[in-house]
């Protein structure tokens, strides 16, 4: 322990945090390994230009799927409502866009705030356990999307006026990934430049001692809910925009899957206490890494991607699960 | 004031029961109400038959998760690539794809409970990753196309008349039957209940929660896939949307019914109402052209409310 | 005079539970400044709700509080504890393991390094740092608690405890902080305990401590002043500077040794004499986990009972589970009638080897919201059940209420009927049915934890009765206990195990000559 010490004092700093990061987040080894692959097997598809923007575009919309759910994960809890909040807040801004012009964008991260509050609520109120409850909410909010576009009588949700934020102000860098950027700083601010983070870790690691350490759990795991319903608004956004200023209409399982696939694969236990938006934020790109690889393989059906994210997700838990060991769990 | 104390505690003790049969009662009124053919006619109660049937053996299966405390949600997706299955091979296997068909359910159920009670995996994950592959295979062997099948033999085993109703009845009533004879009389019933009510204690009472999990989770899913088939020939053949919509009616039914979703309290019998509130009120709604979107969200809000109210608090200390 | 009044007093603290439990009946205690206070006694004696009322989870229904010679109110909450300079360390679950160091030290206790909402990591841990040396704690700050060694983390929780006073209070005011330690050696071997111990006194010099212990010889070797408590009554206090005290006395004071002997005398027909003679039906080999203990070999002859005793964290409930297949040992050999069990084996298997399991902690095997009868069918399958067709068996529910009513009656189980919800029941009567279970599936071997562990003193007897008749029919039984009555009460032969290896075999007489009951 005292070797440990001395050793970081003497290492250059960079390099010890360096090692310490790798050690950390073996989705790291994940990345490099699937870049290499797909490098030597198909060059020129997978090293294009643009290629790697729509890896860059890919990432965007998964790691804003995953992100704001993570801080419900470390409770050891679980959030799915973002598939609501995506679609439903689309709707709202096309709804009143009419009413509130641009404005109508900051419907999203008001809409997934109010969301998070509403599952942090009655999930710690009523205590039903927050993976049904939120899949309830993304399923209501997704049928209720449906239900919109349906009695306006138009195909897609689309507010056309917005076309300007698809236009990136910086070349190779596409406009999802940037509005991505801030949610992505909020994130890693909240987990690791504020309390909240140690707090929601500690909740999910042991959540008896916190109460005893003076922590009022049932706020943070409000807050844990309120947040992530906040960041998944926000993060929609780049989204929107990625579908080009339009939200999805029709509820589509493994779209709810991308999100969990990149917490799981990310290395955050969906047992809590450990993890953070860091390691989502490197599930994601594994997770789109894979995805974009596979299909430039000769051979792979793009018809077969419920086969092959179902087969990913299910590889993903079983290697998670070792978190798990001990614990008898429903 | 003794009196009005006790009746007080009586219905707080039967809220899960007194719900769903009054929520029946009003909803049958309703719908004579709203539309006078109602169960007017014999040929209405056939319909309703037919929706409800294979409806109610899926939840039967689900039932039996749920009061392990457990949940899985591949149950649509299994009862549809079991159709598809039994469909895209009964032209050339005949009635050996039913056999197919169920093998390949039971697999599915053999994966979800070695996911959770060997691996660990908390069964909502598994049983999504499951449901995803299932999806999957449905799309790789149709093809994605529908598979249409006008043998007259193909649909028979769902449709045959019996007393003014269709087999496909006397098969979800012999399902029931059986499981509330499993659930109520057997060690194995009572270890489903025990198995939700305390796992730990069950452990310790010297049962193999193990093999009991898995077991379960293979006749869900062995439910399921036995829905799928009788499905299949009821409407002659699957395409890729059978089961798409089932699962928050699935869901709502069983919680309706008063089954929990911490586990331990309620029952396979009690399904059999909530199937019976969830499809009435499914048909209703859609007789006064409610959009299917509308109706899922009414099915969404109801199972949450109703899980609510039946949830077992005494004993939570911790959900997550 | 600095002396003459001590920091913090309480003087005739009566606290009642459900207007009749009696947990504290005019207690009354004193704390100097720089002392080290043990409270002791034995489980239920009231000490966790003493403690409780110190730190202001609890209010007393009568009682003064006095801080330095002036009156003042109980605190009515952690944080107001912690205004007077009161914390506590928390014998288990205090620790939050997957926490970095320095965040556990600091959590709950953010607020005075945010600025604009965001956290001075920089002064946390540089203040961390100044703490730990100020101290003499050595561990890397950055490392996650639970990859310390316990008395590592026993520390860090003790820093945290005093760096939280200092933080409420004030860094300048002249404070003496005033640390509970709730059973604070449980968890730790014999050298961790000595390095704990060491720390103690190190820090003495600017602290006060109430150490909560049941463990004898610790509190006699560190402590200032002992307060014994029973029952919720203060029974003795001596100071230990002045008068000279022995360890038989004090396990005297402690377990009020009069009252037992007709107790012994009662329970003595349930003796074997011939041990050697009786046939082995569970011999156990090298049995080892690291970490918990090692090399552990018995032999157990029917009807006998082998108490396996030690403290608190020797390694003896871990045996006890192992054998059960609760948790998995490394190495070893478990024989049952001469056939090996496998290690690895699910706790069903030994059911099916004849073993049976009782643990005393209420409510963790009982389905609290079945009747009684479902709960003692649940083991008892084979015996309710019919086989009509020969391969269904079917449960009859005659046969289940005609063996609960059995079994409520000869356990004197106070209950309505079978058809009681267990949740209804006292944690005596519930403690019965756990146990009644067995009593019909008469298993070859039961192994018991804490029995009796938080009942009173009837139920207590009846469940001794109920064991000790398993006992008479030929039942073999392994006994983990944290009371040293139940051992004499039970035990043929007493194991006793230190760190997770086996010191020596005692006889019942013996056992009871060296523990002076």
């Amino acid at each position: 322990m005292k070797n440990n010490l001395e050793k970081a004092r003497i290492g250059s700093p960079v390099i010890t945090s360096t090692l310490r990061l790798i050690k950390g987040n073996p989705a790291i080894w994940a990345i490099f390994g699937l870049i290499m692959i797909f490098s030597v097997i198909v060059p020129e598809k997978f090293l294009s230009t643009g290629n790697l923007i729509a890896i860059l575009k890919n990432f965007a919309v998964t790691s804003m799927l995953a992100v704001g759910p993570t801080f419900v994960i470390l409770l050891g809890s679980i959030d799915v409502s973002y598939m609501g909040i995506w679609m439903f807040g689309g709707a709202l801004v096309w709804l009143l866009y009419p009413y509130l012009g641009l404005a109508s964008i900051l419907i999203y991260p008001i809409f997934g705030l109010m969301i998070g509050l509403f599952n942090g609520v009655i999930h710690v109120k009523a205590k039903i356990p927050s993976f049904i409850l939120t899949l309830a909410v993304t399923a209501v909010f997704a049928f209720l999307t449906t239900y919109v576009r349906n009695i306006s009588g138009v195909l897609t949700l689309t507010v056309p006026a917005y076309n300007f934020l698809r236009e990136s102000p910086i070349p190779y860098l596409p406009s999802p990934f940037l509005l991505a950027l801030p949610v992505i700083l909020i994130a890693l601010f909240l987990m690791f430049f504020t309390k909240l983070g140690t707090y929601l870790c500690a909740i999910g690691s042991n959540e008896e001692g916190s109460k005893l350490a003076g922590i009022n759990v049932e706020k943070y795991k409000i807050l844990a809910f309120t947040i992530s319903g906040l960041l998944t608004g926000l993060g929609s956004i780049a989204i929107f925009v990625h579908l080009g200023c339009q939200t999805r209409v029709d509820f589509d399982p493994s779209e709810l899957v991308r999100g969990l696939a990149a917490i799981v694969l990310g290395g955050t236990p969906l047992a809590g206490g450990m993890g953070g938006p860091h390691r989502t934020l490197l599930g994601a790109l594994v997770y789109v890494l894979i995805f974009n690889g596979l299909f430039l393989l000769p051979g792979v059906d793009p018809n077969h991607l419920k086969l092959y994210i179902g087969t990913l997700l299910l590889g993903a838990v079983v290697v998670a699960s070792k978190a798990l060991k001990g614990a008898l769990i429903a | 004031m003794t009196q009005i104390g006790l009746s007080r505690e009586w219905v707080q003790r039967n809220l899960n029961t007194i719900i769903p049969i009054s929520g029946l009662l009003v909803l049958i009124i309703a719908l004579r109400i709203a539309n006078p053919y109602f169960l007017a006619s014999w040929d209405s109660v056939i319909t309703l038959v037919y929706g409800m049937s294979w409806f109610l053996i899926a939840a039967c299966g689900l039932t039996l998760v749920i009061l392990m405390g457990s949940f899985d949600f591949s149950v649509p997706s299994v009862l549809k690539l079991s159709a598809m299955i039994f469909a895209v091979l009964y032209p050339s296997l005949g009635f050996f794809s039913i056999l197919v068909s169920l093998i390949v359910g039971l697999v599915f159920g053999l994966t979800n409970g070695i996911l959770l009670a060997r691996f660990n995996i908390p069964s909502f994950m598994a049983t999504l990753a499951t449901s995803m592959v299932a999806e999957g295979l449905a799309q790789v062997i149709s093809g994605g196309y529908t598979r249409m099948i006008t043998d007259p033999a193909f649909r028979a085993i769902s449709t045959t008349m019996f007393l003014g109703l269709p087999s496909i009845f006397y098969w979800a009533i012999l399902v029931w039957l059986l499981s509330i004879f499993m659930t109520f009389t057997t060690p194995f019933g009572r270890t489903i209940y025990a198995i939700g009510g305390n796992i730990i204690g069950t452990r310790l009472a010297g049962i193999n929660v193990k093999k009991v999990r898995i077991l379960v989770f293979m006749l869900c899913s062995l439910l399921a896939s036995l829905s799928g088939i009788l499905y299949a020939a009821q409407i002659q053949g699957a395409h890729m949307q059978v089961g798409v919509l089932d699962m928050i009616p699935l869901f709502a039914s069983v919680v309706v019914g008063g089954t929990a979703l911490t586990g331990g309290v309620g029952g396979v019998h009690r399904t059999l109402l909530g199937v019976l509130i969830i499809r009435w009120l499914d048909s209703g709604l859609s007789m006064v052209a409610i959009d299917l979107n509308v109706r899922m969200i009414v099915f969404g809000a109801i199972a949450i409310i109703m899980a609510i109210l039946t949830i077992d608090r005494r004993r939570i200390k911790i959900m997550k | 005079m600095e002396g003459a009044k001590p920091l913090l007093e309480v003087r005739n603290v009566t606290k009642t539970f459900d207007k009749v439990v009696k947990a504290l009946d005019n207690v009354s205690i004193e704390v100097g400044k720089n002392e080290i206070v043990s409270v002791v006694g034995e489980n239920g004696a009231g000490k966790s709700t003493f403690m409780k009322i110190m730190v202001g989870v609890h209010q007393p229904d009568s009682g003064k509080m006095y801080y330095m010679g002036q009156e003042v109110p109980f605190p009515k909450n952690p944080l107001d504890a912690l205004k007077r300079g009161i914390s506590i360390v928390y014998q288990e679950k205090g620790v939050i393991p997957h926490l970095k160091v320095y965040q556990f030290l600091f959590l709950g206790l953010e607020e005075k390094f945010t600025k604009l909402g965001r956290l001075q990591l920089e002064k946390i841990i540089s203040l961390a740092r100044s703490v730990f040396e100020e101290l003499g704690i050595k561990c890397d700050l950055v490392s996650s608690m639970y990859e310390l060694p316990l008395s590592t983390q026993k520390m860090v929780e003790i820093a945290r405890a005093i760096l939280s006073i200092k933080l409420v209070v004030g860094e300048e005011s002249k404070i003496t902080p005033i640390i509970i330690l709730d059973e604070p050696t449980a968890p730790l071997s014999i050298e961790e305990r000595d390095e704990l111990f060491s720390y103690l006194l190190s820090l003495k010099k600017s602290n006060s401590f109430i150490f909560v212990s049941h463990i004898i010889p610790e509190v006699m070797k560190f402590s200032d002043s002992i307060y014994v408590l029973r029952d919720g009554k203060l029974i003795a206090h001596h100071n230990v500077k002045l008068e000279k005290l022995s360890e038989e006395q004090l396990f005297k004071e402690i377990v009020g040794r009069e009252s037992y002997h007709e107790v012994y005398a009662k329970y003595e027909s349930a003796k074997i004499k011939d041990i050697d003679k009786r046939l082995v039906v569970l011999s156990i080999r090298e049995l080892t986990k690291k970490g918990y203990y090692e090399n552990i070999s018995f032999d157990l002859h029917e009807g006998e009972c082998i108490g396996l005793f030690g403290p608190a964290g020797c390694g003896k409930s871990e045996i006890a589970r192992s054998l059960y297949g609760d948790i998995v040992a490394d190495s070893g050999k478990i024989i049952v009638d001469n056939k090996v069990l496998k290690l690895k084996g699910e706790p069903h298997t030994r059911v099916k080897a004849g073993i049976g399991y009782f643990s005393g902690e209420t409510g963790k095997e009982l389905l609290l919201s079945w009747p009684i009868r479902k709960n003692i069918s649940l083991v008892n399958f084979e015996k309710v059940t019919k086989t009509p067709l020969k391969i269904i068996s079917v449960i009859s529910f005659k046969a289940e209420k005609s063996l609960a009513e059995k079994i409520m009656n000869k356990l004197r189980i106070k209950a309505p009927s079978v058809e009681t919800e267990c949740y209804s029941l006292s944690g005596g009567n519930k403690q019965k049915v756990s146990v009644g279970k067995w009593l019909e599936r008469s298993p070859r071997i039961m192994i018991l934890e804490d029995p009796t562990i938080g009942i009173d003193v009837g139920a207590r007897e009846d469940i001794y009765e109920a064991l000790l008749e398993m006992k008479k029919n030929g039942i073999s039984m392994i006994l983990v206990s944290d009371d040293p009555k139940e051992y004499a009460i039970l035990c043929d032969r007493i194991i006793s195990i230190k760190d997770g290896v086996i010191q020596t075999t005692y006889t019942n007489e013996d056992f009871r000559k060296v523990i002076e009951l």
